[in-house]
């Protein structure tokens, strides 16, 4: 396995913690488990060993709280949204207008959509009955007496986990007409989309929810005031609700002394790419990225004894980090894999915690092909509603296209750096952003690969540029 | 008296003016009017739910209001974006703005086929406008541009896909004016287009509408295409008895043709009022209609004669460069030419001239 990389790994770590010896670097809370607690438990998928496992408490203690306590505990735990954009959850929940005889709607955004995250899924599919547990305590918090879940398409199989769930709960009172004898009614709803990105925009899911296109609205008016047919409404993230589950158990003051800062309490973190050991991690946000990435415990170091190129913490979207900016910030600092941090520098040394999807790059990598990818993907779901989205990710697929089969131009590296400036801020939704961040990331630390695409338009057909000078500083240390 | 209305004073461009709540910050500068007012390719005041997709009214808001004088962080749509008391907008004195609506331009332009020459929306486009404004001289897209299958909209309505920019007028038209929409946007991205799903005439008494809302050549009126150039064309307010809409139209004319027909238009160039299609396609003859008088010509038009008023001749130069002195005349066309020979009495010829009356080597 990878020894090489490891046994460097811990030369150049000799005046660092060591991985074997956790307890010594952080405080009590390190590697706490709030979501993934029960995940290894067989037939956790069931309400009956979910239930075995402690699992409604939550729901039991909330419907004996009053609905404005809950959203002041959600307030004053700090949870972060965790679709993306990490906006406070209980901020978002107090602004819902709250107009008289107008029902409000709870909306559970599961379209994940995004290149490299996948911890929705993990959570949907493997404990399904974290997320109803959650939905019934929003709703609750939200007055929502119907509550919408909105599935990805591509996610064929997992409406129907959750809609057995939703009927193993309703069998047992925690859905349906008065849940546990509180006189609130709750119905939860399973609609699934039909594989467009966009719809995991907030205003576009509820466009496609009512059953039109899915294109973004124009905002204002917000969700929270006029959402689902008009009502006021919350979207939000599946772990986001799930995050409610250990908030109400906790109490949201226990909840926020997790993590750092303004980083409170778990994040699930869905990591791929050129790693030992893909898949979901629930990190607490106080472990560094570079213990992220070679602990045994998470990632598991570089796979085949590569050395680290670059990375993109947060999924697709957020801009690409080469190694030396990844484990250190421009000032020197460790970075750590919680919002601040990772944002540490703006987007010209930092990138963004974005919705977890870590997807690690090694030496064989190469930055414009991984460019255009993802410039296709763009131009693929862009929903082709406002201009700069739609004429821009189009003009910059061709350009990267071109750049990447060796028949790229100086000029063009300019020209897409022009065109991903004019997009970016322009648009109506985020997707503008999304599109014009990974690219314009990827001029701005890997230029010198882009120069050597243009000026080497055979060779780079048959090899990669390699590490060049942003490879892992620690591994030139080594 | 009335309950004084709390009027929002909002500042475009340094210059201040009072609008009602509840008002666009296009459409306050609308008020203001001139060259503050950002130009608009989706929005219509007209359609409900209009506007916001174009990006070309993009403006920088200075100072949110009195009470939250905050800049906004990004550009906004000033179509749907409303005022606020004290709010300090920037258009053209903005560069961010200026860089950003020529940004637009040129996306809006990369994959349009620049097919004026052909074009019966020539002359009276607001993708031409608004090109010759923000627009650059070159371009920078290297690539073939986007084509589409052709889909036939019916014997009235031409759709010519490639020329579209999404501004989904016509889908609002469809939806608020008919019954029934049968035609919307398909696809997504870059390769949207407007089609009826399946191959379907659009039959409304009122799509022809459509036409008049298209900002680009995408939508034209098959009875008129290839007919004429707009700018040869006369405009002239016109009216008739009809029983489906008002029958105020403009009709375009050439001599005693009438070669198009359609609806009034504002100086936005937006319809004032709806017609049908019978007014707009069935009723091509000078004695349907009661002719009141020309058309002042918008500005979005080529026609205007405001493009003359004030007309500026160029200097004569030759005294200036050649020191004072007045340029010689090099060659007198009347003492050469034979057929302007003006000693030659033309009328005492008897019958036709021939080219021996002004023969100068006979000596005649």
């Amino acid at each position: 396995m990878a020894t090489g990389s490891q046994a460097g790994y811990q030369i150049a770590r000799t005046t660092k913690i060591k991985l074997s010896d956790r307890n010594n670097i952080a405080d009590q809370n390190m590697g706490v488990k709030l979501l993934l607690k029960d995940a290894h438990v067989e037939g956790i998928r069931y309400y009956d060993t979910y239930r075995k496992q402690g699992g409604y408490a939550a729901v039991e203690k909330a419907l004996k709280m009053t609905p404005e306590a809950i959203v002041e505990e959600v307030k004053k735990s700090g949870l972060r949204g965790r679709g993306g954009a990490g906006f406070p959850a209980g901020m978002k929940w107090s602004f819902i207008a709250k107009p008289e005889g107008i029902p409000r709607h709870l909306v559970c955004n599961a379209d994940e959509s995004e290149p490299g995250t996948f911890k929705d899924r993990y959570l949907m599919e493997f404990i399904p009955h974290l997320l109803i547990e959650g939905l019934i305590v929003s709703s609750f918090a939200l007055g929502s007496n119907a509550t919408y879940i909105y599935i990805r398409g591509e996610y064929a199989w997992i409406p129907d986990i959750l809609e057995q769930a939703i009927a193993e709960a309703k069998a047992n009172g925690f859905l349906g007409k008065n849940i546990l004898g509180s006189g609130f009614d709750c119905e939860i709803y399973v609609q699934r989309g039909a594989g467009a990105y966009i719809c995991g925009e907030e205003t576009a899911l509820i466009e496609s929810l009512e059953g039109k296109r899915g294109n973004p609205r124009i905002k204002p008016p917000f969700p929270a005031v006029k959402g689902v047919w008009d009502r006021p409404t919350v979207v939000n993230n599946v772990e986001t609700l799930a995050a409610v589950v250990p908030i109400i158990n906790l109490g949201g003051e226990e909840y926020a002394k997790i993590g750092v800062g303004r980083s409170t309490g778990t994040k699930l973190i869905s990591a791929c790419g050129n790693i030992n050991k893909p898949g979901v991690y629930e990190i607490d946000m106080t472990i560094s990225v570079e213990e992220f990435i070679y602990s045994d415990e998470y990632c598991g170091g570089i796979a085949n004894g590569k050395r680290l190129k670059a990375c993109i913490p947060g999924g697709a979207s957020v801009p690409i980090l080469p190694a030396n900016l990844l484990l250190k910030t421009a000032k020197g600092e460790t970075r750590y894999m919680n919002y601040e941090s990772l944002s540490d520098g703006g987007f010209a040394t930092g990138s963004m915690m974005g919705s977890g999807g870590f997807i690690v790059f090694d030496e064989d990598q190469c930055v414009v092909k991984h460019t255009y990818t993802l410039a296709r993907f763009y131009r693929h779901e862009s929903c082709g509603q406002c201009s700069p989205c739609r004429e821009g990710t189009g003009w910059m697929e061709k350009i990267l296209k071109n750049i990447d089969t060796g028949k790229g131009k100086m000029s063009d590296i300019d020209l897409l750096w022009d065109i991903q400036r004019k997009i970016e801020g322009n648009t109506i939704c985020p997707l503008g952003d999304a599109a014009a961040w990974p690219v314009a990331a990827a001029i701005r630390h890997f230029r010198d690969e882009f120069e050597w695409h243009v000026l080497n338009p055979e060779e780079c057909q048959r090899r990669n540029y390699g590490l060049a000078h942003y490879a892992d500083a620690r591994e030139v240390v080594a | 008296m009335a309950e004084e209305k709390k009027l929002f004073k909002v500042t475009i461009d340094n210059i201040t003016v009072e609008v009602e709540p509840g008002t666009s910050i296009l459409n306050a500068a609308r008020q203001i009017g001139g060259d503050v007012t950002p130009p608009a390719m989706c929005y219509y005041s007209k359609l409900k739910g209009s506007g916001g997709k174009c990006r070309t009214c993009l403006v920088e808001v200075a100072a949110g209001s009195t009470a939250d004088p905050r800049p906004m962080p990004k550009l906004v749509a000033s179509c749907r974006t409303n005022v606020m008391d004290g709010m300090i907008v920037k258009n053209i004195t903005s560069e961010k703005v200026q860089d950003a609506r020529a940004g637009v331009v040129e996306f809006l332009l990369i994959n349009h086929p620049l097919d004026c020459p052909i074009c019966d929306q020539a002359g009276e486009c607001h993708l031409q406008d608004l090109s010759y404004e923000h627009g650059k001289e070159g371009t920078r897209f290297e690539f073939a541009k986007r084509t589409f299958k052709k889909h036939d909209l019916g014997p009235y309505i031409q759709l010519h896909m490639t020329r579209c920019i999404l501004c989904y007028r016509c889908v609002f038209v469809a939806e608020q004016l008919t019954n029934k929409r049968v035609h919307g946007v398909l696809d997504r991205g870059d390769h949207a287009e407007i089609a009826t799903y399946i191959e379907k005439a659009l039959d409304n008494d009122f799509i022809g509408n459509v036409i008049d809302v298209c900002p680009v050549g995408a939508l034209t009126d098959k009875t008129f295409r290839f007919k004429n150039r707009v700018w040869f064309t006369k405009p002239v307010n016109a009216s008739c008895k009809c029983d489906k809409c008002s029958g105020k139209v403009h009709l375009w004319m050439r001599g005693d043709e009438v070669l198009r027909v359609t609806a009034r238009k504002d100086q936005w160039g937006e319809v004032e009022e709806w017609i049908c299609n019978t007014c707009r396609f069935e009723r091509k003859d000078i004695k349907d209609w009661t002719i009141e008088g020309p058309v002042n010509v918008n500005r979005h038009s080529v026609i205007s004669q405001g493009h003359y008023v004030g007309l500026k001749m160029p200097d004569e130069t030759f005294s200036k460069v050649m020191n004072g002195r007045q340029p010689k005349l090099l060659m007198d066309i009347h003492s050469v030419s034979e057929v302007n020979k003006p000693n030659v009495n033309l009328a005492a010829i008897p019958g036709p001239a021939h080219s021996t009356d002004f023969d100068t080597k006979t000596g005649k």
